[in-house]
């Protein structure tokens, strides 16, 4: 379904040159959950935002359903791929209702049937149509990010880009769209590609994934290694280290970062 | 018993909003001494309330009644404004979530230590410029030096919450209160900073009130939790007992976290029981 | 919409309005104009504000029934000129002989007209070289603001004095040079807007369902920034009446016998010992209406703008 070769993305020139993706592969299977993990600054955010156009490709090739995607991206693309993002208070126009935003996907692409989609996509988030003509003000954050994530099916994409889906959101809500995702992957047959920090929720939610580091890609493994302890990189032991809690013990795999 | 550092009994944050008055903090009472005490709670459980209400930064429309409060047995509400100044920063400290808005960005890091210390020291300059670049160290800073002579923009995240909290301890407070300290941070990094953090409360015999969202990390870190709900504790327990909660929130909060341990899916979410509020 | 007509609940117009869970497009439009109209109630001031602005368009549009005498043809020359205000004259006379409070209120229609001119074709203007500019970025941006920086750069009385000298002196050239020279610092404002916008998740997410670019600067960018330029638009109407007056006050705005206020202070000037109302009351009506203008802004900032409140 997707298919990253050698992906580099470059921001700025000369002394203001800065590399965020270093030659980064990988192949997504069709209906498959991967994830890319990191701390901050480790480009996987990168990876997400130059898929579907939002950095520059600077070298390598991206393939989306074995096409290699253009620039700009046309609207094939964008039926196909869509995203949703991290702090669900920023991705809502702050002057637009729920219908004002589900509907503009649909009026770009010249969709007919707009009221009974815009309904049938609050259902598929689990929200009723009491929700429809609110402000993004009258909504809780988790609502929010379930409104963003109609927004991003309602055209019926088949891969769904997260980028830090729930980490804005409080736990007992993270649980829920966590479930909510995994819900519709199935029901819907989609491809994710989920960004995050928190090495659980990318195991909870994918199969397999890439650990990045400082731009790089430091492992490819599986969520079954990740909670049986078999990542074989110091680096990755260290985050499933750090995600367990503080150790009262000062250790060495806490040490690396700087 | 030893006597405690920090007594709060009913204390209580009123917002007076044009829409009607909002209770943010709804009776909460606790007594602190020299150890760590986490506060847990979502957004909107009054947690964050709590400990700015205790250093008296309650925002303008709030208003913070208590039965009492007092630190050090001295009564925080009808302290004077003088001893009320010299105690905030001097005594109390307190660490924020994000050292981008707590930092003065047109001041050096050193330079703001200093300030920190000789508000509340008096003492020469020279011995303050030790006193900084001791404390800088303390942090675990590399390069205490060069760290000194840098504005906060020239930092990363996690070396700037370090000044920060070296900014707070150069006061030698008795209590810290630490309001989401690494949220902001890399995770090895918070690890990091709190290893810090650590290290220092326990050299120094200080109180500290760790605020946070992460039930996880607070039970690691702190020996004592309150679980905040709506405004209200509604469980306070050993952090070594979390796994023996009662309340079925404080339950709830922990299973509806994704681990690497268990694979679980559906995630069990939380039922908000009404009643729980009240 | 579903059609059917949105009906009052039980509980009032208000709880209809208030609404958590609206049922139509209108009603969520509609409570939110409801709550701003409250928040702006909240402040006397900007209300006293809004009162004057009111009071300046009825007066203007009813002007031929309130003023009791003409405003330009003059009464006995011999008996009538200069009278200090009385019953029959409310305000006194002018040294024409005409009737200071029949001229104010005339007055106001083209005091109305230049403000209404003036916003409708500077605001837009200002709206779109801003928007666009801090949209599309690189050389567009580059250039418009460079035009923007040219206008900005020259004293708005000085470069409208040039305009009404090559176009000829009169009002409309006066709206004209008002209007050119007052675009540019909403074009700044709405850049600027433009720029904090522009790299929120909202407009990525929109660029990524395909918006095309006139798409998303006219339906999602410039709704945002509206709001604090109508705020600005407001607070500068003070000083565009001020303009308008002082044009009128050089012999370069409105031409005698029109009653502009500007000109009729100018009049005055000669007489402003002896017979100070004569160049008073067009100064107080000046004074008020800007004032009016600027309470409302301040009461407008707070309801659109709460940023910029405190």
């Amino acid at each position: 379904m997707l298919d990253i070769q050698n992906l580099n993305v470059v921001f700025g020139t000369g002394r203001l040159r800065v590399d965020a993706v270093k030659d980064v592969s990988f192949t997504v299977k069709r209906g498959e959950a991967y994830g890319l993990v990191g701390e901050s600054g480790s480009g996987k955010s990168t990876v997400l935002r130059a898929i579907c156009g939002l950095a520059p490709i600077t070298g390598g090739r991206v393939l989306v359903d074995g096409r290699q995607v253009t620039t700009p991206r046309d609207k094939t693309f964008y039926r196909t791929v869509q995203m949703v993002f991290q702090d669900p208070y920023a991705s809502l126009h702050p002057r637009h209702t729920v219908d004002r935003t589900l509907s503009e996907p649909l009026a770009i692409h010249g969709e007919k049937d707009a009221e009974a989609r815009i309904l049938q996509a609050l259902k598929e988030v689990g929200l009723g149509p009491s929700f429809r003509f609110r402000y993004p003000h009258q909504l809780s954050g988790g609502q929010r990010q379930r409104i963003a994530i109609a927004r991003a099916l309602i055209l019926r994409p088949k891969v769904l880009l997260l980028d830090e889906p729930t980490s804005a959101l409080d736990a007992s809500v993270q649980a829920e769209i966590l479930n909510l995702l995994d819900d519709l992957r199935r029901k819907m047959e989609l491809t994710y590609i989920l960004v995050s920090h928190d090495l659980a929720v990318v195991a909870h939610l994918c199969e397999r994934l890439l650990v990045m580091r400082h731009g790089e890609a430091v492992e490819e493994t599986t969520a079954e290694a990740l909670r049986s302890g078999k990542a074989s990189n110091e680096y990755t032991q260290s985050l499933i280290q750090a995600s367990q809690g503080f150790t009262r013990k000062p250790s060495q795999a806490t040490a690396i970062a700087g | 018993m030893m006597k405690p550092l920090l007594e709060v009994e009913d204390l209580r944050v009123r917002f007076h909003l044009r829409t009607g008055t909002i209770e943010a903090v709804r009776g909460v009472s606790f007594q602190l001494g020299r150890e760590r005490l986490g506060i847990v709670g979502e957004s909107g459980s009054g947690k964050s309330q709590t400990g700015r209400a205790i250093l008296g930064l309650t925002p303008p429309p709030g208003e913070v009644t208590a039965k009492r409060l007092a630190f050090d047995g001295i009564d925080l509400q009808t302290a004077s404004k003088r001893t009320l100044r010299e105690m905030r920063g001097g005594r109390i400290s307190m660490v924020m979530q994000d050292p981008k808005y707590s930092l003065n960005p047109v001041m050096t890091i050193g330079e703001q230590i200093i300030e920190a210390y000789q508000a509340h020291a008096k003492t020469g300059r020279a011995e303050a410029r030790d006193k900084a670049l001791a404390m800088l160290e303390a942090v675990k800073m590399r390069d205490p030096q060069r760290v000194f002579s840098l504005y906060p923009h020239e930092v990363s995240g996690g070396m700037g919450q370090r000044a920060m909290i070296a900014m707070m301890l150069v006061t030698d407070p008795d209590l810290l209160i630490a309001d989401e300290p690494t949220s902001a941070l890399d995770v090895t990094v918070s690890m990091e900073v709190l290893r810090i953090l650590d290290e220092l409360v326990s050299e120094r015999g200080m109180g500290l009130i760790f605020i946070s969202h992460d039930l996880k990390l607070v039970s690691s870190f702190c020996d004592r939790v309150l679980v905040m709900y709506a405004g209200r504790v509604v469980e306070e327990l050993e952090a070594k007992n979390l796994r023996e909660a009662k309340h079925p929130y404080t339950q709830g909060l922990m299973r509806c976290l994704p681990t690497l341990a268990n694979d679980v899916h559906p995630l069990p979410t939380l039922n908000r029981d009404p009643s729980w509020a009240l | 919409m579903a059609g059917a007509p949105p009906l009052p609940q039980p509980s009032g117009l208000r709880a209809w309005l208030l609404s958590a869970e609206p049922n139509s497009r209108w009603q969520a439009r509609l409570g939110r104009g409801y709550l701003g109209w409250r928040s702006f109630t909240k402040n006397p001031l900007a209300v006293l504000g809004l009162g004057i602005v009111v009071l300046l368009l009825f007066v203007a549009l009813f002007a031929d029934f309130i003023a009791p005498y003409s405003p330009v043809i003059g009464g006995d020359l011999r008996t009538q000129r200069l009278l200090p205000p009385s019953e029959t004259f409310w305000l006194g006379t002018d040294d024409q002989a005409r009737d200071i409070f029949s001229r104010i209120i005339y007055g106001s229609r083209i005091t109305l007209f230049v403000i209404v001119l003036v916003s409708i074709i500077a605001t837009p203007i200002g709206l779109l070289v801003g928007t666009v500019s801090g949209y599309l970025g690189g050389w567009v941006d580059t250039v418009l603001m460079r035009i923007t920086d040219i206008f900005l750069a020259f004293p708005r009385l000085v470069l409208a004095l040039a305009f009404v000298a090559a176009l000829g002196p009169g009002i409309e050239n006066a709206v004209i040079a008002i209007a050119i020279t007052s675009w540019p610092p909403y074009a700044r404002i709405a850049r600027a807007e433009t720029l904090m916008i522009r790299n929120s998740d909202f407009i990525a997410a929109v660029k990524l369902q395909g918006a095309s670019t006139p798409r998303i600067i006219f339906g999602h960018v410039v709704p945002l920034c509206i709001s604090s330029l109508i705020v600005r638009v407001t607070l500068d109407m003070a000083g565009i009446i001020l303009t308008a007056a002082g044009l009128g006050f050089l012999g370069l705005g409105a031409q005698p016998p029109s009653p502009e206020w500007g000109a009729m202070v100018a009049t005055g000037r000669n007489y402003l010992i002896d017979q100070w109302w004569v160049a008073a009351m067009p100064g107080l009506a000046i004074f008020v209406v800007s004032l009016g203008f600027n309470l409302l802004g301040d009461g407008l900032r707070d309801v659109l703008d709460p940023k910029a409140a405190k």
